[in-house]
């Protein structure tokens, strides 16, 4: 600043171009942090995915908006100009108009929170649907993530102190052994055997997200219900993810027993409960919070098989019927839910590392 | 448990008795191979105040032995025969019979030990204070604020900035800083005993005089009991009082400074000095022990250093000499040490021993200019 201003210029100029620098300053200043770059990183990368959802959909030859077209004449012996304008209504966009009009109203639709209408069931707006099945989603793959990251760390903790030893050796087979099997297998050995051979579970009950007559509100009832419901998709999820995180969690654990900060803890005469949680367990964890915030982004997609299986209405469910029935706006609104978890848990998982661990310096 | 002053430890000499006693104490770990023997019957007294400078060869067993005071040796490591002796404020305790939280107590009150490669000695999570406070907690301290100004004191001591220290995470720090930091912590509960594995390896040469001044101010103003272990003969001279030289595992001279530097009576004392680089000699003056260490799992017979020494006969190879009084308060395990004086004798240590004066001396100027 004080190169920008000479003795020459006159006092209000020179208070001016202070004031403009340092309002270039400002702003350079917010550009470069840390967080408002990386914000703008994961808007610019859904723009991206949602530019070649657009794209595809469209470009691509024997589109799902011309097939669709094609089955409107077909089935319903509707004329070209009709079905052109049925499908133009679904998708939400103008089919006359050139693409790079059409590309910019599906954006500003976008923006609004417009995804377009459901095919299969006409009048519902893709948005909504969302909002009616996600949360189920999220609320049993949500669980069972937190309950398996937990049970995993924990027992990966354990494993590695007593390494070598008998308990080490059966759950270190039991974590190969789950998590080499495909969760819808898991899934379908859970019906079979719980539901149908043991009759431990009542399988039928339990599908769906709540029992007829319920109603979400915040009592107990209803938490039970929920629970009840997602009980069998959170086990799926836990039994299959859990074995991953004990082995991650025992190898990482391994490794930090042998740093010399543990060795200079033991040293130092601190007790061994808080060398175990604050000089090993916190250290091991920490590149697993990579991982644990990648598995949030792929919540929403890995619930696809698994609600499947257990009939359970949520996002994986919605997107399975919407494939069978080949129902494009649905399709189109799920994947591009999908991708945008995985960017925000990415940002989620940027912003939370440099609070995790001091040395990545943030900024 | 407020100690307002640095509380140093000048009046703990207990009447002469030796706050810490090893007998007979053998160290080995279990290997697939079969037994290693890394530490064989070694027998020491460190008096009260005095700095006990271990030296020797990687894998000699000064770490081992280091470790095994403080009982930090892997699991696989067995201390067994032997007694290692504690003394302090008129009671007596074998270490090596503690429970599992008498030892935990005893490690960094009662003794201290200060790690090579201090770079990794932090929980990297953690702030320096963090640390500390983990430390003086495990002790029974409850009292934060005067744990926090012990620390200041300690770090002001060792010539750093306590506002910038206290609240840093160890990787914003400096490789010196971390050591003086770990040497600062190292005091933090007025240990009676430090014990410092090789303090100034892994740091560049400003750094190691820095870390040499604070160890000679700590044995000479507050004269503090330690043991240096170190393969550095030029820091050995500096600081300690006495040396103790290892081989294979055991002890095979132990005397005062000035007669293992100028008399030494075993031939790998005389080879460990002969081999110090010099800073006016030329390289063909540079003298290198021939072999290398034995193999501790399948040790040589009679005296273990045979295999590589000058002076070795038969007897040698059949028998392993004990230590023995060479001198006053000067012992050496060698049949020959008399073959070892008459060798000095024809050919006197100059470039070897001048090195290390020159160390000595050149600290001494130092001091006079600062």
């Amino acid at each position: 600043m004080s190169t920008s201003s000479t003795s020459a210029m006159a006092p209000e100029s020179q208070g001016r171009i202070r004031s403009d620098v340092s309002t270039v300053k400002g702003l350079r200043r917010v550009a470069d942090n840390f967080y408002v770059r990386r914000v703008a990183k994961a808007l610019f990368t859904v723009w991206v995915v949602s530019t070649i959802i657009f794209f595809l959909i469209r470009l691509l030859p024997g589109n799902p908006i011309e097939q669709y077209i094609a089955r409107l004449i077909e089935t319903q012996g509707m004329d070209y100009e009709n079905a052109r304008m049925q499908a133009a209504a679904l998708f939400a966009i103008d089919l006359d108009a050139p693409l790079w009009k059409q590309y910019l109203d599906y954006l500003l639709n976008l923006l609004r929170g417009n995804l377009g209408v459901s095919i299969t069931s006409p009048g519902t707006t893709v948005t909504s649907i969302i909002a009616r099945f996600l949360p189920w989603t999220i609320f049993s793959v949500g669980i069972g993530l937190i309950l398996s990251f937990t049970v995993g760390i924990l027992l990966g903790l354990m494993m590695a102190y007593r390494r070598e030893g008998l308990l080490d050796h059966i759950l270190t087979i039991f974590a190969s052994v789950v998590s080499s099997i495909p969760n819808y297998l898991i899934g379908i050995l859970l019906v079979v055997w719980l539901g149908v051979q043991w009759k431990v579970l009542p399988i039928a009950q339990m599908r769906g997200t709540l029992s007829p007559g319920v109603t979400p509100s915040f009592t107990f009832a209803f938490l039970y219900d929920a629970l009840f419901h997602a009980f069998l998709p959170i086990v799926t999820y836990v039994l299959t993810t859990v074995g991953t995180w004990m082995l991650s969690m025992k190898g990482s654990t391994i490794g930090t027993l042998g740093e010399d900060f543990v060795t200079v803890a033991r040293a130092r005469g601190l007790k061994d409960w808080r060398i175990t949680t604050a000089y090993v367990g916190r250290n091991a964890a920490l590149p697993l919070f990579t991982q644990l915030t990648i598995a949030i982004g792929f919540v929403v997609g890995g619930s696809f098989l698994i609600e499947t299986i257990f009939q359970y209405q949520g996002i994986g469910y919605v997107l399975s019927g919407a494939i069978a029935a080949r129902d494009y706006p649905v399709m189109q609104g799920v994947f591009l839910i999908i991708t945008m978890s995985v960017i925000f848990a990415n940002l989620l998982a940027d912003f939370l590392y440099g609070w995790l661990d001091p040395r990545i310096k943030v900024g | 448990m407020t100690k307002g002053k640095l509380d140093w430890q000048m009046d703990e000499h207990q009447n002469g008795k030796a706050p810490l006693s090893l007998q007979n104490v053998h160290v080995s770990y279990a290997t697939r191979r079969g037994k290693v023997q890394a530490v064989r019957n070694v027998t020491l007294d460190l008096h009260a105040g005095e700095s006990l400078a271990l030296i020797g060869e990687s894998g000699s067993g000064k770490t081992t032995l280091g470790l095994a005071i403080v009982r930090l040796l892997p699991e696989t490591a067995q201390i067994s025969p032997g007694v290692i002796l504690y003394r302090r404020d008129g009671r007596e305790v074998d270490i090596l019979k503690l429970d599992r939280n008498e030892m935990r107590e005893f490690r960094w009150r009662d003794c201290a030990m200060v790690f090579q490669a201090a770079l990794n000695a932090f929980n990297p999570v953690l702030k320096i204070w963090a640390q500390a406070w983990d430390t003086a907690k495990a002790h029974g301290w409850h009292d934060k604020e005067a744990v926090r100004r012990r620390l200041v004191e300690l770090l002001e001591f060792v010539q750093l900035d306590p506002k910038r220290v206290i609240d840093a995470y160890p990787h914003e720090l400096s490789g010196g800083m971390r050591q003086r930091v770990l040497l600062a912590l190292s005091l933090l509960l007025n240990p009676q005993v430090l014990i410092l594995d090789e303090p100034t390896t892994a740091l560049d040469i400003i750094t190691q005089r820095t870390i040499i001044k604070l160890l000679r101010k700590l044995k000479e103003d507050q004269g503090f009991t330690m043991i240096f272990i170190s393969h550095d003969l030029a820091i050995a001279a500096e600081l300690a009082d006495r040396v103790a030289t290892m081989y294979a595992g055991r002890i095979v001279e132990l005397g005062a400074s000035e007669d293992i530097f100028y008399r030494p009576r075993h031939p790998y004392t005389l080879g460990l000095i002969r081999a110090v680089p010099t800073v006016t000699g030329g390289f063909e003056q540079l003298f290198s022990i021939p072999g290398s260490p034995p193999d501790l799992i399948d040790l040589p017979s009679g005296c273990k250093f045979h295999p590589r020494c000058a002076f070795a006969t038969d007897r040698c190879k059949l028998e392993e000499p004990e230590l023995e009084e060479v001198g006053p308060g000067h012992t050496a395990a060698c049949w020959h040490w008399r073959a070892v004086e008459e060798e000095l004798q024809r050919n006197p240590l100059h470039r070897g021993v001048l090195s290390v004066l020159q160390a000595i001396s050149f600290n001494a100027e130092e001091e006079a200019v600062s």
